[in-house]
């Protein structure tokens, strides 16, 4: 069973009795979890740097006196590891009855956020409302940020870090912060100030990642009145030519929010501030639906595609006429895909015969 | 009002860059930290062996009595693999906690692949009840500088750091002197003593946090990263400062390590007592006679300290319980007061020596508040990074001070029992694993006083 420590493909370890396979480099999390092992976790997320913080991961390893982080311990060969003993899973047990006692509440809202879930659904997984190591409060909300986007309501942190993580990992952002130590410890921004005077571009991932609720979804939760399921759809998003994978969320016939989609291809659960809040335009009540066109009167009229096209082409070629070809110039959406592109840089180039042709996208 | 390492003086007092001693607002004096007093029975010490020779502190005064003979020697005589032999076979093992064996550590940095490598002096010296390293700074620092200059040459770093505590602002300018004076007369810098070795020292100061003194937080603290404890392994040895392979030794650890290159490990071996290897610096204060920094050899009965060497409490009154290890090793009462000054002896009764800071309670201290004091320090400077210890810090705390928690003493005792249970098996640093020996030897040495304190809480 033991096998060599230079055989990097097919090792071997013992896990609740049975002999597994893993690769080397893999945690003890990572082999548990595919060999189907409901091990609980509330620090990690499978995108960020393993951080052994909430500690509910530990198991018991062989030969090795206390328990270990399974998140942050990497599998060797010949290990023997079980991870749902007893006294493993009272420990578990107690930290998330500190943890509920910690906080103002344990259930919210599920349109808070992608993970948002994650603690009250553990808590019940262990039976840990017993009311037990009743005491002071930690974390204190920030309703004073008035952002558009994310709400801060640290009452409900757990102080997983993961928020501070993703958005150093992930995002290269660093805007979120630790404030305090220990029970003091406080999820903030630089100078405790604002999200909006920080260095914050409101990709929402802290949000997505929080497995508290604790930063949520300010506009999604606009609907938390509103009757009704979730209901998710798988799609792509309209911003741009990347082709970042959302689930769009809906009640009824009402489009409530976005989560990004952790197994996107192009964006592995990341999105920017356009995919992850820009969503309103489509059910607003001044979306455009048809083409407009300016009349004699001065003002805007419905008409068709037709009409209003012959209108643009007359107006160009009119410039043309009178200015000469380098009178006109053209930007090409960053919401178009690359083929988009190109057929207008094609009929600039082409069509117009100038080399007048830009995109918006300055990212 | 942050600590200021002078336990054995009245009151403390940190102002500008100036640690200030005196017991009226009014007539406040700066004192250096006393020099610590030879042991009454002679017994032979190392690391306090030639403290107390005038000049000590200068390097004059310093080589007067063979300083830097050690590192002459090795530079000259020895080659790295045989420094590390000796540092071995002296047996001379970590004093600032963990009472890791140092030659081993050695080995393994200077086998780990990867460079520059690194020496880190740490000088936090946070613990409770710790002041030892304090004074060897201030009286002996070329002995610290020569311990990592030996340490370099052993395991070939090129470069070191001093982490020193933010409070210790007097030490600052005694350790920045003394590196003057070492770059000055050769003995660092580039081709040390005329050799290929070059050695340089920097000193870092920390910013006040006890977790500073866990070396993966340290480490972090060095590279300016938030000091979280790092996950380990992957440990210092091989992915310390800048991942790189880094020594992490204690102030008093390294600063026996020039003796020992000296004088050899058999003598080294031979200062401790029925088999014991070495001596130990220990930190007494509290209801003590005289309180101050003695060397032990490894072995001697705690009474013998106590009683023979510091005179007792100094009153009518008995001693009812010490701390040991500054207070991470929580508290020894009763008969288990009849222990020898060693690792063996201590973890036998469930505590540790570890740094070997000693506080004394005289039987008209209440060791519930004794017990809330050394809590309430843990909540205060947990890192927060692990839940058990962060919450369990501070609920302990709530706990014995009375201020929640259940009224009823099963579940009072429960409650207690099952956060200590989980924060020694699964924190991730030695704090929150620490933490709990405050309560569990409070309830095991005190059980009527705890009843009587849950039956009494003031509670709205
Ligand atoms: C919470 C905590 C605080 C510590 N503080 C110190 C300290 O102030 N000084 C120190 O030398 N070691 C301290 N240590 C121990 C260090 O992590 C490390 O073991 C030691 O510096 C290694 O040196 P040594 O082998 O020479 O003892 C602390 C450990 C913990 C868990
Ligand atoms: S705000 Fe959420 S993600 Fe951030 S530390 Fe708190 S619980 Fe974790
Ligand atoms: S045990 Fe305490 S000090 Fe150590 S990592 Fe956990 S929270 Fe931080
Ligand atoms: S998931 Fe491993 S410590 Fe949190």
């Amino acid at each position: 069973m033991i096998m060599s420590t230079t055989d990097s493909q097919q090792q071997h370890m013992v896990l609740d009795g049975d002999d597994v396979g893993f690769t080397s480099g893999e945690t003890v999390l990572q082999v548990a979890e595919r060999e189907g092992k409901k091990i609980p976790t509330l620090c990690n997320d499978p995108r960020l740097e393993p951080f052994g913080g909430c500690r509910l991961c530990v198991v018991e390893v062989e030969g090795i006196a206390n328990p270990v982080a399974s998140c942050t311990t990497k599998a060797e060969p010949g290990m023997v590891v079980h991870t749902k003993t007893e006294p493993i899973e009272a420990y578990r047990k107690l930290l998330l009855e500190l943890l509920v006692s910690e906080n103002r509440e344990v259930d919210v809202d599920a349109l808070r956020g992608y993970a948002s879930q994650e603690f009250a659904s553990l808590v019940d997984r262990y039976g840990a409302r017993t009311g037990r190591f009743v005491g002071s409060k930690s974390g204190s909300s920030r309703l004073d940020d008035d952002n558009p986007f994310i709400l801060r309501d640290y009452d409900l942190c757990i102080s997983c870090y993961r928020c501070v993580r993703v958005c150093a990992e992930q995002e290269g952002d660093y805007a979120i912060s630790v404030m305090n130590r220990g029970f003091g410890t406080q999820i903030t921004t630089e100078f405790n100030g604002l999200l909006n005077d920080s260095a914050c571009t409101f990709c929402g991932q802290c949000v997505q990642t929080c497995p508290t609720g604790a930063l949520a979804d300010k506009k999604a939760l606009k609907a938390a009145e509103l009757p009704g399921a979730i209901h998710k759809t798988r799609t792509t998003c309209a911003y741009c030519g990347v082709g970042c994978s959302v689930d769009i969320l809906t009640k009824g016939e009402t489009m409530v929010g976005i989560h990004p989609a952790m197994d996107g291809p192009a964006n592995l659960g990341a999105l920017c501030v356009k995919g992850q809040f820009a969503f309103d335009f489509v059910q607003h009540e001044e979306r455009l639906q048809t083409p407009l066109v300016r009349g004699e009167d001065g003002e805007l009229h419905e008409t068709d595609w037709d009409t209003a096209l012959d209108r643009a082409a007359a107006g160009f070629k009119r410039a043309v006429d009178t200015y000469g070809r380098h009178s006109v110039y053209a930007v090409a959406s960053g919401r178009a895909p690359s083929e988009a592109a190109y057929i207008m840089q094609k009929f600039v180039r082409a069509g117009w015969g100038i080399n007048n042709i830009d995109n918006c996208s300055r990212a | 009002m942050p600590c200021a390492g002078r336990c054995d003086e009245p009151i403390p007092v940190i102002r500008g860059d100036q640690v200030l001693i005196g017991t009226d607002a009014n007539d406040l004096e700066s004192r250096p930290s006393p020099v610590p007093s030879p042991n009454p029975q002679g017994r032979e010490e190392c690391v306090f062996r030639h403290i107390r020779e005038p000049d000590r502190s200068t390097i004059e005064g310093y080589r007067r009595t063979g300083g830097y003979d050690g590192l002459t020697l090795a530079v000259s005589e020895l080659n790295p693999a045989q420094v590390i032999d000796i540092v071995r076979d002296s047996g001379l093992a970590g004093r600032g906690g963990a009472g890791f064996p140092t030659g081993v550590k050695w080995q393994a940095v200077a086998d780990a692949s990867g460079a520059p490598k690194t020496i880190v002096c740490n000088a936090d010296e946070g613990e409770p009840g710790c002041f030892k390293d304090r004074a060897i700074m201030d009286h002996d620092p070329h002995a610290v500088i020569e311990g990592m200059a030996l340490a370099a040459y052993a395991t070939g770093a090129p470069r070191g750091f001093i982490y020193l505590r933010y409070e210790y602002p007097e030490t600052l300018g005694t350790l920045q002197r003394a590196i003057k004076e070492a770059e000055e007369a050769g003995l660092l810098g580039e081709r040390i003593l005329g050799s290929a070795f070059d050695f340089t020292v920097v000193v870092r100061r920390g910013a006040g946090a006890y977790i500073c003194g866990e070396e993966g937080s340290l480490l972090n603290s060095l590279e300016g990263r938030h000091p979280f404890p790092r996950n380990r392994p992957p440990f210092p040895v091989t992915h310390g400062y800048e991942d790189r392979p880094t020594v992490v030794n204690n102030v008093e650890t390294l600063a026996s390590v020039p003796h020992i290159v000296r004088r050899g490990a058999d003598w080294y071996r031979a200062l401790g007592l029925n088999d014991l290897a070495g001596t130990k610096v220990i930190s007494l204060s509290g209801d003590v006679k005289r309180p101050g920094n003695y060397e032990v050899p490894l072995g001697l009965p705690l009474s013998t300290l106590l009683y023979d060497w510091a005179g007792g409490t100094g009153s009518s009154r008995s001693v009812q319980a010490v701390t040991m290890a500054g207070v991470s090793g929580g508290f020894l009462a009763g008969e288990d007061l009849d222990v020898t000054l060693d690792e063996p002896s201590i973890r036998a009764k469930g505590s540790f020596l570890g740094a070997g800071g000693i506080m004394v309670f005289d039987d008209t201290r209440d060791m519930v508040e004794i017990a809330h004091f050394a809590m309430e320090f843990f909540a205060e400077e947990s890192c927060g990074k692990c839940f058990p210890c962060r919450i369990g810090t501070e609920r302990l705390t709530e706990r014995l001070a009375g201020t929640a928690g259940p009224t009823n003493l099963t579940a009072w005792l429960d409650e207690v029992n099952d956060i200590g249970r989980t924060m020694k098996a699964i924190s991730a640093c030695g704090l929150g694993m620490a933490a709990p020996l405050i309560t569990e030897s409070l309830l095991r040495y005190f059980p009527e006083r705890v009843a009587q304190h849950v039956a009494h809480q003031a509670r709205d």
